[in-house]
C-alpha cells in the first residue's frame, strides 16, 4: 500500500464497474446534474480537466494503465481504464475486492482498513472515494444553508462497507453527521406499502470537518466544496458518536420489506427506530448504546403497524381499505370537517383518541390535507405537493373559507382516511399501549427488535 | 492578493513529508525522519546537524565536503546512519523550461544529491522539455562516475502542485513519475 495506491483504491471501490473485457474497466461517476455539461458547462470542463491532468497521469504512473472519458448530458462520466490490469486486479483481490460488477455494491474493506496504518493513508483513500461518491450538491445541507454537507452515496445493501467507512471517517476525527440507511425504515417511513425504498445510503459529513481531515483531489469537487462553504456564516463541528444525543424520533410504520431478502442477515426482519439504531445492531464501538437502548424502551411511541400517512386517488385508497381484513371489516363513520377548525388547532395535538397518549396525529393530517388541496388545484408533484404547506393551505382558505374534507372515522384505532373530491389519504393512529404488545426481541441480538403484525384482538 | 513563489513552500513541504512518511510506515519503516530547510545548503546542513544532531550528526562529512548551494527547498531524508537528500525546485510561471531542469540538474550534480523534483505550481512542462524527457530517459537519470571511482546517481521528476486541491498532479516525465516511486526508491535504501 502507498498514498497513490490508497486514492487510486478509493476510486476503484468508489466507482468501479467490471464487465467481461481482461483489459478494460470503467470508473462510473454519477454526477448527475451536478456533472451535466448542458447545466454547468464550467463545471464539466474541470471534470473533464480532473480526469486527463490528474487521474489519467496517475494511472499511467502507477499502474502504466490509460485512461479515456465519455460523458453525458445527464451528468454520468464514465472514466475508461484501458491496458494491463493484472497487477490492478491482483491488489485489489488481495484486498478482498471482487472485480466483477459495480464494486461499491459489494465491497467489503475489512482488508483494505488495517493496510492504512497512519492517517494520512486514509484520508488519502476517503479522498478517492469522495471524489467519486462524496456529492457537494448545495441541496447537502442540514436545514438550512449555513450547515453544509458531504454526502457519500452509496447504492447496493453493504450495511457493512458503509459501518466500515463510517468507522474509517471516525477513527480520523471526522464524525459523521448523519447516515440514512438503505433500508424501509428510513426510506419510507410514511408508507408501508411504498416499495420505491430501495434508494441506497447516504453518509453525510460536515464539510467544515471533511474539508478539515479529508480532501478532494478533483478540482471541480474542491471549487463546489468551496462555494458551499461561502454560504455557511459559521464553521460547523460535529460531535462523536459516542457522546451526541440522539433526538426523539418521529413515528414510523412497520414496512412490508422489512424481511427483504437484499438486506443482509443480521440487519433482515428488523424494525429500526433511528440510524443509530442500526449502527448498535451492526456492533459499531462507536454506537451509543445507552440511547439506543432507551429508545428501544420505549419503541411503542415511535412505531406504527399501520400506515403513518398513505396519500393516494379516492379509488386507491378504497381499494387499499379493502386489501387488508383488519382495515376491510371496519365500521366507518364520515363526518365532514372544516379544514380552518383543522389548521387552526395545535400540530402537535392528537384527535380522536382514548386517552393521552393515543389518537390521530393532527401533523399528519394537516399534511394530508395540504396534498388533497394540492391535488385539486394542481399543485401535486407525484404525490408531493409543490411548495410550502402553510401557504398551500391559506391561499386555499382565503378563497375557500368554509372548505371542508371528509373524515372516515373507523370505530377502533385503524388509521381515518381523509377525502376530498378525487383524492385521499390515510392515516395511521399513535396508540403506544396496543402498540407495546406488538415489539419482540431478537435473541441473536440484544438492539433488534421485530414488529409482528396487528391483530383485532390486539385491541382488546 | 497574487501569492508568491515562497509562500507556496510550506504547504508543498508538509504534503511530500506526508505522504513519504506514510509510504515508509506502510513498509514498516518507522526510524526514518525527514528534515526541511530552505536557503544555502551546506550551512542549512550544520544547522541541522546542531538542532537534530542524533539523526543529522551522519551528514557531518558531507557538509564540509559539499560546496555552497542556494536551493529553494530541499530536505534530508534520514535513519541517523543513512541519509538521502532530495531537492525540490519549486517554480511559479505560466510554463517550466529547459532553463528550469537544467538548473535543477546542476543543482543535483554539484550537491551529489540523489533525487529531484522540478514542481511547477499550477502549470505544466513546456512543449520541448516534455519532448525531450519523453523521448530521453537518460535526461532525468543520470549515473556519474567520480574522480574516486564512486558512481553517483540522480533520478529526477517533474510534477505540478495544484494549489486549489493541494495535491500534486503527475506529468509522468522523469525517472520520478510520483511519490510512490520517490517512496519506493527511499524505502529499498532505507529497508
Amino acid at each position: 500500500m502507498n498514498t497513490d495506491k490508497a486514492y487510486i483504491l478509493g476510486l476503484v471501490i468508489g466507482g468501479g464497474v467490471w464487465g467481461n473485457a481482461e483489459d478494460v474497466f470503467r470508473i462510473r461517476l454519477l454526477f448527475k446534474q451536478w456533472g451535466s455539461y448542458k447545466i454547468n458547462p464550467k463545471r464539466a470542463a474541470d471534470i473533464s480537466r480532473d480526469v486527463m491532468k490528474m487521474v489519467s497521469p496517475l494511472f499511467r504512473a502507477i499502474y502504466n494503465i490509460a485512461i479515456s472519458y465519455d460523458t453525458s448530458a445527464s451528468g454520468v462520466w464514465n472514466i475508461l481504464c484501458e491496458g494491463d490490469l493484472s497487477i490492478l486486479k491482483a491488489e485489489l483481490e488481495e484486498c478482498g475486492i471482487k472485480c466483477v460488477g459495480e464494486i461499491r455494491k459489494t465491497a467489503n474493506i475489512s482488508k483494505i482498513v488495517p493496510k492504512l496504518v497512519d492517517d494520512n493513508l486514509k484520508r488519502r483513500f476517503i479522498a478517492g472515494l469522495a471524489d467519486t461518491i462524496g456529492s457537494t450538491k448545495s441541496t447537502h445541507r442540514r436545514f438550512n444553508d449555513d450547515k453544509q454537507m458531504v454526502s457519500f452515496e452509496i447504492s447496493g445493501f453493504e450495511f457493512g462497507f458503509v459501518c466500515s467507512l463510517c468507522k474509517l471517517l471516525h477513527s480520523i476525527g471526522c464524525y459523521p453527521d448523519q447516515i440514512l440507511w438503505n433500508h424501509p425504515n428510513f426510506h419510507c417511513g410514511n408508507n408501508p406499502y411504498d416499495t420505491k425504498w430501495k434508494k441506497g445510503f447516504k453518509l453525510r459529513v460536515y464539510l467544515d470537518q471533511y474539508e478539515k481531515f479529508g480532501a478532494f483531489a478533483f478540482v471541480s469537487k474542491a471549487l463546489s466544496a468551496k462555494e458551499n462553504q461561502a454560504l455557511e456564516t459559521e464553521e460547523n463541528k460535529a460531535i462523536p458518536c459516542e457522546v451526541r444525543e440522539i433526538r426523539k424520533p418521529s413515528v414510523t410504520c412497520v414496512h412490508c420489506d422489512e424481511d427483504s431478502k437484499l438486506l443482509p442477515a443480521e440487519i433482515r426482519g428488523g424494525h429500526y427506530l433511528h440510524n443509530r439504531h442500526v449502527c448498535a445492531v451492526l456492533a459499531c464501538q462507536h454506537a451509543p448504546y445507552s440511547q439506543v437502548s432507551k429508545l428501544i424502551k420505549k419503541a411503542e411511541y415511535y412505531i406504527n403497524p399501520f400506515p403513518v400517512l398513505v396519500k393516494g386517488t379516492t379509488a386507491e385508497i378504497k381499494q387499499r381499505l379493502e386489501s387488508e381484513p383488519i382495515l376491510k371489516n371496519r365500521i366507518y363513520r364520515s363526518m365532514d370537517v372544516r379544514i380552518s377548525d383543522l389548521y387552526n388547532q395545535p400540530e402537535y395535538a392528537l384527535l380522536y383518541g382514548d386517552g393521552d397518549e393515543s389518537g390521530y396525529p393532527l401533523a399528519k393530517i394537516i399534511l394530508a390535507v395540504t396534498y388533497l388541496i394540492a391535488a385539486q388545484t394542481n399543485r401535486l408533484n407525484g404525490t408531493r405537493p409543490k411548495g410550502n404547506k402553510d401557504e398551500i393551505i391559506t391561499e386555499y382558505l382565503a378563497d375557500n373559507q368554509f372548505a371542508a374534507v371528509s373524515i372516515w372515522l373507523p370505530e377502533i384505532m385503524t388509521p381515518l382516511v381523509v377525502q376530498m373530491k378525487s383524492h385521499a389519504a390515510l392515516v395511521g393512529p399513535n396508540n403506544p399501549k396496543v402498540y407495546k404488545k406488538l415489539i419482540q426481541p431478537c435473541p441473536e441480538n440484544e438492539y433488534k427488535i421485530k414488529i409482528r403484525a396487528i391483530q383485532e384482538e390486539d385491541f382488546g | 492578493m497574487k501569492k508568491n513563489e515562497i509562500s507556496y513552500y510550506p504547504e508543498i513541504m508538509m504534503f511530500v513529508e506526508t505522504q513519504l512518511l506514510s509510504n515508509l510506515r506502510a513498509e514498516g519503516i518507522t526510524e526514518v525522519c525527514i528534515f526541511w530547510k530552505s536557503g544555502e545548503l551546506t550551512s542549512k546542513i550544520r544547522e541541522l546537524i546542531c538542532e537534530f544532531p542524533d539523526k543529522c550528526m551522519c551528514l557531518d562529512e558531507y557538509s564540509r565536503n559539499t560546496p555552497p548551494l542556494n536551493l529553494d527547498i530541499f530536505c534530508v531524508v534520514t535513519d541517523g546512519i543513512k541519509f538521502e537528500i532530495v531537492i525540490l525546485e519549486i517554480k511559479l510561471r505560466e510554463s517550466v523550461g529547459l532553463n528550469q531542469w537544467s538548473q535543477l540538474l546542476g543543482y543535483n550534480l554539484v550537491s551529489d544529491a540523489k533525487y529531484g523534483l522540478l514542481i511547477s505550481i499550477d502549470a505544466g512542462a513546456s512543449d520541448r522539455l516534455t519532448r525531450i524527457l519523453t523521448m530521453d530517459a537518460d535526461s532525468s537519470r543520470i549515473v556519474r562516475k567520480k574522480e574516486n571511482g564512486t558512481e553517483i546517481e540522480h533520478l529526477l521528476g517533474f510534477m505540478r502542485w495544484n494549489t486549489v486541491t493541494k495535491n500534486f498532479e503527475y506529468s509522468n516525465l522523469g525517472q520520478i513519475s510520483s511519490l510512490s516511486s520517490l517512496s519506493s526508491a527511499l524505502i529499498a535504501q532505507f529497508k
